[in-house]
């Protein structure tokens, strides 16, 4: 990655983007873009645990699922291509926590050294 | 005296006690023959074992996080360990002891905790100092991950069913041959002359 203008147009390959641009993302790059997603999940652990601690006991401490939701959402709705059937299911509050679980925990079991190879194992998965 | 080493990760730490293999000339800090190990859970029951349950726990935890992230039926039962999913967020776990009349363990970990201790499980695989035999953690690799036999699959997938479909073109047009009779069409051909 020569520089962050480049991991901007790379963004622009997601199909649920309003921006989005079919530019035939290389493999080089698809790499490049999973060891980001994984250095920063090592460093966003600590904060990405809390999310999914707050989400299993909601009476107890349910300040933090909340805002990260709420946040989540509002960038979505800021950004993500409304029309598309698959962000209006990113929007709906009954179908929307099993995804976001689940792509919390997926990024939480890929931080250690061999985070990028299990990372990639899983996407290969879906 | 026996080595010990331990790896940590928020609410979970891992501890492990053993010795080095010496007659490889191993250094002092390594550990390769492990006598004991502990999984601490924070407010919960302490886990401790021989290292014959260590790798089938490991395994265990492994194997039900790749089924709960690719959507399949969270569930794993083994003689050693079960787990299973109470719901999205809680996972229930049944240690089950080797030695007779003893009771079952019973934890309840939150989504948190799993991944907790699934990252002391990687410190630990990925430690030089620690050598442990690596029987079956192959199992926890998805089938499309190896890569090379993923490779080969999708050539012959991409070169069989243009093959196949040359093939039954040139054996349905062969067919034809037994239908088609020359000496049949020349006294056809003479008859309309003649006329």
């Amino acid at each position: 990655m020569p520089n962050k203008i480049t991991i901007w147009k790379l963004r622009n390959n997601n199909p649920l983007r309003k921006s989005y641009v079919n530019n035939n993302i290389k493999p080089s790059e698809f790499d490049a873009l999973i060891k980001i997603t994984v250095e920063m999940s090592r460093y966003l652990y600590p904060y990405i645990r809390e999310i999914l601690k707050s989400k299993e006991d909601l009476e107890k401490n349910s300040v933090i699922w909340k805002d990260f939701n709420k946040r989540l959402i509002e960038l979505i709705k800021e950004r993500f291509n409304l029309d598309s059937m698959r962000v209006k299911k990113l929007l709906n509050q009954n179908e929307n926590d099993e995804i976001i679980v689940k792509s919390l925990l997926t990024l939480s079991l890929c931080i250690s050294n061999k985070g990028y190879e299990k990372l990639k194992n899983f996407l290969f998965e879906f | 005296m026996q080595n010990k080493l331990s790896f940590h990760q928020s609410s979970v730490s891992l501890e492990i006690v053993g010795l080095p293999d010496y007659s490889n000339n191993e250094n002092k800090d390594q550990i390769s023959i492990i006598s004991q190990w502990k999984l601490n859970i924070v407010d919960k029951p302490l886990i401790e074992g021989k290292i014959e349950h260590l790798g089938p726990i490991m395994e265990a935890f492994y194997i039900y996080s790749n089924l709960l992230i690719k959507n399949e039926i969270p569930i794993y039962e083994s003689e050693l360990i079960d787990i299973k999913a109470d719901n999205l967020h809680v996972h229930n776990i049944v240690l089950k002891s080797s030695k007779p009349n003893v009771k079952p363990l019973i934890l309840k970990i939150g989504n948190s905790l799993l991944s907790d201790t699934i990252n002391c499980f990687d410190q630990l695989s990925e430690s030089s100092k620690v050598r442990i035999k690596k029987t079956g953690f192959s199992k926890n690799i998805p089938k499309k991950v190896r890569f090379g036999v993923f490779n080969k699959v999708r050539i012959i997938n991409f070169i069989i069913p243009p093959f196949i479909a040359i093939f039954s073109l040139i054996l349905l047009s062969s067919a034809f041959i037994y239908f088609h009779n020359p000496i049949e069409n020349k006294e056809k051909n003479e008859q309309i002359n003649s006329k």
